[in-house]
């Protein structure tokens, strides 16, 4: 009987080595991974540089009540409908600005493809809203924006040629009142993009050349600008985690002596996106999304600017997707 | 006149640009702003877990 005693007695378990042995050599390997600079990451479009920072700190606000309604027709084609009625301000030459009553109804029509995107808005006070997104080759990108209105010589256009290399990326733009531009971004380590950017004012004889430069890691991204019209923006944005995310910005014009500095949340929960930020120049605003059912989305904004004694709440409705 | 040392042209700079009134209001904005800014990632770097969800 002793080979039965033999495989009763069970060979000894394996030690726990696999689990404790994989997790050192893992974390060393991690920290040893050399940075391949043939194969860094593509940069984000230049204009997009301030993206994360724009999202939390700078929401629609308004005043008055909005209504929006958008009905897909089928997959690529959609419609929508606008209404806004409140007040906008008017930048006058006597008091800095003014508020006017305005309502307008705005109709719109999206065509959206994965290489061609067309989308077309009119309203009632005389505009017409035109975007363009075509991808003429897997880099090569076309883009264009047109803003036409009423009043003479007010009427806006832009061509964008946007090119996507490995690690970089080149835009080109073409403007009405000869408007010429050119921007370049490159990553420069994994973490960190440079770019700069040129213009030309054709009609006012004015050039300008600005830098930037992008930190970003999972938990954190910081960004900076200066530009020789003498604008001068930093931003810092922090993902607390995935629901919450901070940001700040601090913006200074040499031109005109304007400093603002803000400071913001945005809290994305499943039913509401609130988005709410302090400012330095003694403004405090908020902006509330709540998803009341499946696609209507009911919307409060308020402002109040201690400073200028200035308060403007809205309240609205956004149905369809 | 002996050649100002570097120490009495950054006092005369810092006078300057403290006792005149318009460019006290800019530079006491850039002084708030900029403090914000600091403050603000500070805050956001050493506290921010205190506003997680």
């Amino acid at each position: 009987m002793g080979s039965s005693v033999s495989h009763a007695a069970a060979p000894p378990p394996p030690p726990p080595a696999g689990l404790a042995v994989a997790l050192p050599p893992k974390a060393e390997e991690k920290s040893e991974k050399k940075v391949d600079y043939l194969n860094l990451p593509c940069p984000v479009p230049f204009e997009e540089i301030q993206r994360e920072a724009l999202m939390s700190l700078k929401p629609e606000l308004f005043e008055g009540l909005r209504f929006d309604f958008t009905k897909g027709l089928n997959q690529k084609f959609s419609l929508s409908h606008s209404v806004y009625m409140g007040s906008t301000e008017v930048p006058s030459p006597s008091s800095g600005t003014i508020k006017v009553p305005t309502a307008h109804y705005e109709f719109g029509a999206n065509f959206l493809d994965p290489k061609l995107m067309l989308i077309g808005r009119v309203l009632t006070d005389g505009r017409l809203n035109a975007r363009v997104k075509c991808d003429l080759t897997d880099n090569l990108t076309l883009k264009i924006n047109a803003q036409l209105t009423n009043e003479p010589h007010f009427s806006q256009g832009m061509f964008n040629f946007d090119y996507k290399g490995k690690d970089f990326r080149a835009q080109y733009q073409m403007g009405n009142n000869a408007f010429y531009g050119a921007n370049y971004i490159q990553s420069v380590t994994p973490h960190l993009s440079l770019g700069s950017e040129v213009f030309w004012l054709g009609h006012q004889r004015k050039s300008g050349i600005g830098f930037a430069a992008r930190y970003n890691t999972d938990k954190m991204v910081a960004t900076a600008q200066a530009a020789s019209t003498g604008i001068v923006a930093l931003c810092y944005v922090q993902k607390v985690s995935e629901k919450v995310s901070l940001a700040s910005d601090f913006m200074y014009n040499h031109m005109t002596r304007d400093v603002t500095s803000s400071f913001g949340y945005d809290y994305i929960l499943r039913q509401c996106r609130l988005r709410g930020k302090l400012d330095s120049n003694g403004c405090v605003a908020a902006f509330l999304e709540e998803r009341l059912n499946m696609g209507v989305n009911f919307i409060l904004s308020a402002e109040i600017d201690h400073r200028k004694k200035d308060y403007k709440f809205g309240f609205g409705m956004t149905v369809g997707e | 006149m002996a050649p100002a040392s570097s120490m009495e042209k950054i006092k005369e700079f810092l006078n300057s640009q403290i006792y005149d009134d318009d460019k006290w209001a800019v530079n006491s904005k850039l002084l708030g702003a900029a403090g914000l800014f600091a403050g603000s990632i500070l805050f956001m770097r050493n506290f921010g877990d205190l506003m997680a969800i």
